[in-house]
């Protein structure tokens, strides 16, 4: 069984899009939506829903009795989650990692972790495949978590079922939500274009691609919108051995079946 | 000698599972007796070292060797550290895993497979 | 007045409407919170002045003096820290600096050091821009390390523009909390439209005033316009697609160079949401 991640650093450059078409293409596959906080991929499936599950985000701490406002936890919180009030102390719940720092140092004992609902995931049948996606509620946290849950659910139908191929349609982005889709996977591929900002995205991604050590495979979309920006993408992959595997042209009207091949196979 | 194997179910006619960290249960198989029972496995879920968990959950239960599909670097440090073998690269069914290698048919790993995980220290590291 | 630009889903604008607002009214303190993949600098090309490094404490263990580090391995919610037999194994990539292993760690035998996770470069751009652009490490996963460092220079006192990363959880709802307003750049497609509403809900949680900016309009359908119309949502502009613009994008070339009268109508756009947020 082989895994292949779609990232691209940047955003809206035509990940879904092309994992998309990744997933109409390939045979023996099931599909994995890691872009959990503006999830598409189902956009494009049209899915039917067979099975959801909750999902219960990390820990965070709460206070669940009488805080003596003696202001240890907010002395000893590394990342200043912690806030007092005249009464007692306030926790930002954007801020807190759940570390259990404040309630080991709380001497009332009044302090606890604390799981929520913090989304959804789903596993659906569409047209082409089974696909594996989630729903994480605005302004949540932990997509890092929520993205191990659902590889975890998609490894295991394909263990169950004999699957050869999983196709992960990732996050932007090159934090832990980007780490979470490539730990593990066989390859990627980045989908680019030539403008600056994809670029310097794109180098960046790489650099986080390498630390796993997956075989890296690059398209870049809207080639023609700058033939000297496309150059240097080109120069890139060559001067690091990266395989340069398809150009899409600026416009919506495209066939890329002669890439889907070559990484699917 | 305790094996550990990871497994998709809770039965000796379960598929080896591939996944060390992220296998939903191991097979804890006592090769002098035959006997065995299974345990889950709760680091599945852990976002991140989920392999460095289960290799220490495996550890404190005097378990020699791991048979499983693949087992990355962390993992692979960890059951080094402590000791256990890892044969690696076994698909079968648990209970034929479990004969080969009664009967020395496996070979095993000495060195973590190939696919990087994360956090095997490539910044910011300090010892 | 700190004026966020967020978006549900990524490549709609975002970092174009920010800087061509910034580059339009001057005066003004600008924070690219996009701490993953920055790009406001190559339109707004600042003369940096300043770079900060973003550490985190990190813990080190003295090993050989035979002390028990595994409270510190059970301690960790992380996974950072691994004890077996005698031997301790430290994760870096997992840890995230809570300062754990050194409060229940043995007396003595656990240390810190500072660790680079990022950092934070500062500059000015013209016309009289106050610029911070955050740079996470790759393989860092702190992003809101970064982002909390920047949150320190964030000057009310100005008119402040924080050009956010996509999405609807943690470092976005960190890049929006202490707007004033906010700015939901979309594009007229199913996606935009699909994410737009996702980023709604994020801000509607919080209380924040928001309008919505269109851009590549054209380029799909009216469901985003009729959208906003029947919720009573501002449409603040409709930035048009053309391939031109792209090709100036692609260069690091502004909108107001491709067509000066955006000038104008960022200008116009900022005082609107002025005048929005006194009501």
């Amino acid at each position: 069984m082989k895994q292949i991640t779609v990232i691209s650093g940047k955003g809206g450059t035509g990940k879904t899009t092309v994992a998309s078409n990744f997933v109409k293409m390939a045979n023996d596959h099931i599909a994995v939506d890691c872009d959990v906080d503006a999830a598409n991929l189902h956009i494009l499936l049209d899915p039917k829903r067979i099975s959801e599950e909750d999902f219960v985000g990390g820990p965070i701490a709460v206070l669940t009795g009488e805080c003596i406002n003696c202001g240890r936890c907010e002395e000893e919180c590394r990342f200043e989650a912690i806030s007092d009030s005249k009464s007692e102390i306030i926790i930002d719940p954007i801020r807190c990692e759940g570390c259990g720092v404040c309630i080991y140092v709380c001497p009332e004992d009044v302090l606890e972790l604390k799981s929520e609902k913090q989304g959804t995931n789903f596993v659906s049948r569409t047209e082409f495949c089974t696909l594996v996606h989630a729903r994480l509620i605005p302004g949540a946290e932990n997509s890092g978590l929520l993205i191990t849950r659902i590889r975890n659910k998609a490894e295991d139908i394909a263990n169950e079922e004999d699957i050869k191929l999983i196709i992960i349609d990732g996050a932007p982005g090159i934090g832990c939500p980007v780490i979470s889709s490539l730990n593990g996977v066989d390859a990627t591929l980045i989908v680019t274009e030539p403008t600056l900002s994809a670029i310097s995205d794109f180098k960046k991604v790489y650099e986080v691609a390498k630390i796993f050590d997956i075989k890296v495979f690059v398209c870049i979309n809207k080639y023609d919108l700058n033939q000297i920006n496309t150059r240097e993408i080109e120069d890139f992959c060559q001067n690091n051995d990266i395989e340069l595997i398809g150009k899409i042209p600026y416009d919506d009207q495209v066939s890329i079946f002669s890439f889907t091949e070559k990484i699917c196979y | 000698m305790i094996v550990a194997i990871s497994s998709t179910g809770t039965s000796l006619e379960s598929k080896v599972d591939p996944r060390f960290g992220r296998c939903p249960f191991f097979i804890i198989y006592n090769t002098d007796d035959d006997s065995f029972e299974h345990v889950e496995n709760q680091a599945r879920q852990a976002m991140g070292g989920a392999g460095i968990q289960t290799g220490q959950m495996i550890a404190g239960r005097g378990v020699k060797a791991v048979i499983t599909g693949n087992v990355g670097p962390n993992a692979f440090r960890v059951l080094a550290a402590a000791g256990v073998k890892v044969y690696s690269g076994v698909s079968d069914q648990v209970s034929d895993a479990v004969q080969k290698l009664k009967a020395g048919e496996l070979q095993g790993t000495s060195a973590p497979d190939v696919g990087s995980h994360f956090g095997t220290g490539g910044g910011g590291g300090n010892n | 007045m700190i004026i966020s630009v967020a978006s549900g889903k990524g490549g709609t604008g975002k970092t174009t409407v920010a800087c061509n607002m910034a580059l339009s009214v001057g005066y003004c303190q600008f924070m690219d919170y996009d701490v993953e993949a920055p790009n406001s600098s190559f339109f707004l090309k600042p003369d940096i002045k300043h770079i900060h490094k973003v550490t985190i404490k990190q813990p080190y263990f003295l090993r050989g003096t035979g002390a028990d580090f595994s409270e510190c391995a059970s301690f960790c919610n992380y996974n950072a820290v691994a004890v077996v037999g005698d031997d301790v194994i430290f994760f870096p990539e997992l840890c995230h600096g809570c300062g754990g292993c050194l409060l229940v760690g043995p007396e003595g035998a656990v240390r810190e050091n500072d660790v680079i996770v990022g950092e934070v470069r500062k500059g000015v751009a013209s016309p009289n821009i106050d610029y911070y652009m955050g740079d996470l490490k790759p393989g860092s996963m702190r992003t809101i390390s970064i982002q909390g460092d920047m949150d320190k220079a964030l000057n009310r006192d100005e008119l402040v523009i924080i050009d956010c990363p996509p999405g609807t959880s943690c470092s976005m709802v960190f890049s929006v909390k202490d707007c004033d307003y906010c700015i939901l750049v979309t594009e007229p497609t199913p996606y935009g439209l699909n994410d737009l509403k996702l980023s709604i809900e994020v801000l509607e949680s919080m209380d924040k005033p928001f309008g919505v900016i269109i851009n590549r309009n054209g380029i799909g359908d009216d469901q985003v316009e009729k959208f906003c119309k029947n919720s009573g949502i501002k449409i603040l502009a409709m930035i048009p697609n053309k391939r031109e613009i792209a090709e100036y994008y692609s260069r690091g070339d502004s909108l107001i160079e491709y067509d000066s009268s955006w000038k104008s109508r960022f200008e116009e756009i900022v005082k609107e949401i002025e005048k929005d947020i006194r009501k």
